[in-house]
């Protein structure tokens, strides 16, 4: 099992400030409003040219976007919504406070993408003639190279700390939050900005639908006749800053890999349960200490009852649980984060949000699935977040005592 | 953050091990760039092989190289610059098409860490792993991020860096000479195995470039990997010396190499 050890730093790790972008909207509010009432962002997808129907979760005003003049070379999607949950919720000010406070050599910044800015260079791909070269301009350090949104959020705030890119699939952001804390913990950042930015594509719908894992309809978690997953985009950012009093940390996190195949869990989720256990183990708690846990509930068939039945190895059956991805859609890479986001949301409100699309629970899964939101003191809650090649992490929040 | 080096491998073009690399080192012969060159891990069977990219074919050699000084509690990193290039061309030339048609297997294979996720689906890992990239810099990114686990976590680490020419039209905007690999076999404590201690701060100075003419030669191919060959030339050196490799955004990480 991968244990995770921390030290008498870890616990004054907080996370000072966060926000998100997603097809719910922007900001806090937006997304805890949509918790509430079990909102879906759902709509069927106006992907031009793509071969079939489905349900996206996508993104709206992006291209309205003011972009900054002076870093518009990074101008495409994936930087977009990057963007946007920067500019959401006083974020970017907030950003800048941090890197005055430690400055700017003193922050870090780690993110977390599956296909980064990729959408570009499929719209170059499609616009060029056979066999030409691509545009003279175009820039794959800018756009399609993994780093590339690291290197916006790096340059749009002014930091010169360590930055680098977790790409482990749709796992990438969440295991990126671990990264951050451990930054701080052996000493070489006071403050890491974080997040996870992945922008819906071609490669990314086609690649699903050719694995028969898309959806006709906005996925439905956890349901008897859930038939695949609702691909989304997303973005969310958090600080993680040091010496911080009250608010919530990162209190748990584990990792493990279990891949049997490139895209198939083994069936009774053992790395999933394992990543859960390391997670409680760093956090010091029991399992009956968490009030509610995130799925990463996919929809697709294997993957829900795998995660499910690991949940019910490790925590029994009574754990509120639910996924976010009927109101969302899956982020993949971005996933992590924006999940670890609504999840704080969720932990700082008391709310467990309801599993939106969810009418009959599959009989496979034994599980306290929650259909509809419900009021409840929170003190801990974990998020799960699973990726191609059994790369799992699972993070666990938890309220500071201010 | 004090590390210590238990392994080192290599495998790139006329210098496919770590020994060879430092029989040239000490004979004084000369290198020639040679960008078709391949190599076929052990771990995956010839079928299997053929089924991936070369860049996961690569990986997975430095990995298994690197394995037998692991013990099952050991953490991976996979460090990579572009990926998985050649299975991106055949995706991205396939979305020109109005059917789209994308092979599923080669989808997964497309996402950054499918050498990392091969590799452990074929070593049976259960330990966690993580695939990163950071531009020119991912070698330095490589080492942090190996630096933060082995402290951190008290974990012996996998380090394994590689990265291979992206096919045309991808290469003209990023040329990567030759394919390379480069893996360390890091870990908390010192043992029988350790070769040096290696002791990481992050400084205000870039990649310190090497002196020896293959190690120049290779560092000039542009294959974001040979950014270690000034701390490879070191380590054959046997002598204490402090070495930086650059991090994105300006700073670098300074490793001051002790032999052992």
């Amino acid at each position: 099992m991968a244990v995770i050890v921390k030290n008498s730093v870890s616990d004054q790790i907080k996370i000072t400030h966060f926000t998100i972008a997603t097809c719910l909207g922007r900001g806090r509010q937006v997304h805890f409003d949509a918790m509430r009432n079990s909102r879906s962002g759902l709509s069927p997808c106006r992907y031009p040219d793509l071969p079939f129907d489905c349900f996206v979760g996508s993104v709206s005003e992006l291209d309205e976007l003011h972009f900054p003049e002076w870093v518009s070379d990074y101008d495409n999607r994936a930087n977009r919504l990057a963007l946007a949950a920067l500019e959401t919720d006083g974020f970017l000010d907030a950003a800048l406070r941090v890197r005055d406070r430690w400055g700017p050599a003193r922050c870090g910044v780690v993110v977390g993408t599956s296909t980064s800015g990729i959408e570009k260079l499929e719209s170059v791909y499609r616009e060029r003639g056979d066999n030409q070269p691509l545009p003279e301009g175009y820039l794959m350090s800018h756009h399609d190279n993994h780093h590339a949104v690291a290197a916006f959020t790096q340059k749009f705030l002014g930091l010169t700390g360590p930055s680098y890119t977790i790409s482990t699939a749709c796992s990438s952001s969440a295991k990126a939050l671990i990264d951050a804390t451990q930054l701080i913990e052996v000493g070489i950042c006071d403050a890491v900005i974080v997040g996870g930015v992945d922008s819906l594509c071609l490669i990314s719908l086609n690649g699903f639908e050719a694995m028969q894992l898309i959806s006709r309809e906005p996925c439905r978690p956890c349901d008897a006749s859930r038939n695949g997953a609702s691909i989304g985009e997303g973005a969310a950012f958090l600080v993680l800053e040091r010496d911080a009093v009250g608010g919530v940390r990162l209190s748990g996190m584990g990792e493990s890999s279990d891949g049997v195949s490139m895209s198939t869990p083994p069936k009774d989720g053992a790395g999933a349960a394992a990543a859960m256990q390391s997670a409680l183990k760093t956090a010091d708690i029991r399992a009956d200490q968490v009030g509610y846990i995130n799925l990463h509930g996919t929809a697709t068939p294997a993957n829900d009852a795998a995660e499910c039945a690991a949940i019910a190895q490790v925590f029994g059956t009574d754990t509120p649980v639910s996924s976010l991805k009927g109101m969302i859609g899956h982020t993949l890479g971005a996933a992590g984060a924006v999940e670890s986001v609504m999840s704080i949301i969720a932990l700082e409100e008391n709310l467990v949000p309801g599993n939106v699309g969810l009418e009959t629970l599959d009989p496979e899964i034994a599980c306290n699935v929650v259909a509809t939101s419900q009021d409840e003191q929170l003190t801990h809650v974990l998020t799960n977040a699973f990726g191609f090649g059994g790369s799992n992490c699972a993070l666990v929040f938890s309220r500071c005592p201010t | 953050m004090k590390i210590f080096l238990n392994k080192i491998a290599f495998a790139g073009p006329e210098t496919e091990t770590w020994d060879a690399l430092t029989g040239l080192f000490a004979s004084g012969a000369g290198w020639r760039a040679s960008a078709d060159w391949d190599i076929t891990p052990e771990t995956l069977s010839a079928r299997a092989a053929r089924r991936v990219s070369p860049q996961i074919r690569l990986a997975v050699t430095i990995a298994e190289r690197l394995a037998p000084c692991l013990n099952d509690d050991a953490g991976w990193i996979f460090a990579s610059s572009v990926g998985e290039g050649e299975t991106l061309q055949v995706i991205l030339e396939a979305l020109r098409t109005p059917e789209m048609m994308i092979q599923p297997l080669r989808f997964q294979n497309a996402v950054h860490n499918a050498a990392s996720g091969q590799w452990s689906i074929a070593a049976g890992i259960t330990g966690p792993i993580t695939s990163i990239a950071a531009l020119d810099e991912t070698a330095g990114a490589g080492f942090l991020k190996a630096g933060l686990q082995v402290a951190a976590e008290k974990r012996p680490i996998g380090l394994v860096l590689y990265d291979v020419p992206l096919p045309p039209p991808l290469d003209d905007k990023r040329p990567l000479g030759i394919p390379l690999g480069a893996g360390f076999a890091l870990a908390p404590h010192p043992g029988a195995d350790t070769l040096a201690s290696l002791t990481l701060s992050v400084c205000d100075e870039g990649t310190t470039e090497p002196k020896h003419t293959v190690a120049q030669a290779i560092r000039a191919t542009g294959n974001p990997v040979a950014a270690v060959m000034h701390l490879l030339e070191t380590l054959a050196a046997q002598t204490p010396s402090h070495v930086v490799l650059g991090l994105h955004g300006g700073r670098g990480l300074r490793m001051d190499v002790e032999p052992i």
